[in-house]
């Protein structure tokens, strides 16, 4: 990590009062630099992450994952982000996997590094959930051109140049396929590395459902249809 | 008088495709060709017949009611569309309001010690 390098960890948040704490404080013991945005959350998300040393910036309501991200990735880059890297707040993803991202966008010199567990671990995937993010790999590189392992994985690193480039507008899950479909419209450099997904009995609770595919595939299909 | 009240509801109809055309030309091809065909059938009616059963459909009735169920679709797709826009809108305004008011971390309370309690 070069001194002139800012990086920023931006967490989405919602209803996470139960593992938020963790996750921060975990993340701040290797980089300090932390937004975690609070999704109009009902329990106490926002002060636990705010005790745990991240800066919170609250949406007034709810809004969904991808537009916390897109608020976070904001604030990063007005701060002056160097790189900014995605990390999910059910403590599915490992800190460490953060310093993997790093080292491979500074070989590859990609804009944008997507973790995937097919090239790491997951611990105890559910074989239908491994069929469904096969599915979506497909559906993926069908529709952008893209071609990734693993196509719906939170943890991700973003040069300056990609986030600002990349103007996050689905708000809620299909946010991951946009902005695959993005890299190949804008042909952006890309890598993937392998990381680590944990799940848990919690994160798999928090983890979005299977059906929510079709809500997705909606999503997606208004978006392209409107200008 | 029921064939006039439709005829003009149809020619707004097709003012409202005109005006969508920068919006959403798909859209507006759309209710413009479902507006154009519903004065044809008004001003028209044993010709839904003939071509119901050209193409296939039936009776003239089932032929007016696909194309009920066409238009209605492009309706959907435009009703779609219109919430995505408030949705945009709404959006920005909550990134805003959250951008102008960052939560700085909490200095008294170092990472490592014990989160608040539950209230």
């Amino acid at each position: 990590m070069s001194s002139e390098q800012q990086i920023w960890i931006v967490i989405p948040g919602f209803n996470e009062a139960e593992v938020i704490h963790d996750v921060v404080a975990r993340v701040r013991a290797l980089y300090p630099r932390i937004v975690v945005v609070d999704d109009c959350s009902q329990d106490v998300t926002g002060e636990r992450a705010r005790s745990a040393g991240a800066t919170v910036l609250r949406h007034p309501m709810n809004l969904g994952q991808g537009a916390a991200l897109q608020t976070g990735i904001r604030y990063a880059l007005e701060q002056g982000a160097t790189h900014i890297i995605t990390f999910d707040a059910d403590g599915q993803h490992r800190v460490e996997d953060i310093d993997v991202l790093l080292r491979t966008q500074q070989e590859t010199q990609a804009d944008i590094v997507f973790g995937s567990r097919f090239l790491g671990s997951a611990t105890d995937i559910p074989p239908f959930r491994r069929m469904v993010l096969k599915t979506a790999v497909e559906f993926t590189a069908l529709t952008s051109g893209v071609r990734l392992t693993d196509a719906h994985n939170g943890l991700r690193l973003l040069t300056r140049r990609a986030a600002e480039a990349i103007r996050i507008r689905q708000n809620r899950m299909a946010h991951a396929s946009e902005i695959i479909g993005k890299v190949g419209a804008l042909r952006l450099r890309f890598a993937e590395a392998p990381v680590t997904i944990v799940y848990t009995k919690y994160s798999l609770s928090k983890g979005q459902k299977l059906s929510n595919a079709i809500n997705i595939l909606a999503e997606l299909f208004v978006a392209r249809l409107h200008r | 008088m029921i064939k006039a009240i439709l005829v003009v509801a149809l020619l707004v109809s097709l003012c409202y495709a005109y005006f969508q055309r920068r919006k959403s030309r798909l859209v507006a091809v759309g209710i413009a060709l479902t507006g154009v065909a519903g004065i044809y059938f008004v001003l028209y009616p044993s010709h839904t017949s003939s071509l119901a059963a050209r193409l296939g459909v039936g009776r003239g009735a089932d032929l007016v009611f696909y194309c009920w169920i066409v238009s209605s679709l492009f309706i959907w797709i435009d009703l779609q569309f219109k919430i995505l826009t408030l949705q945009v809108a709404v959006t920005e305004l909550n990134r805003e309001l959250a951008l102008r008011n960052p939560r700085l971390p909490d200095r008294t309370n170092p990472a490592g010690e014990s989160p608040p309690p539950k209230p």
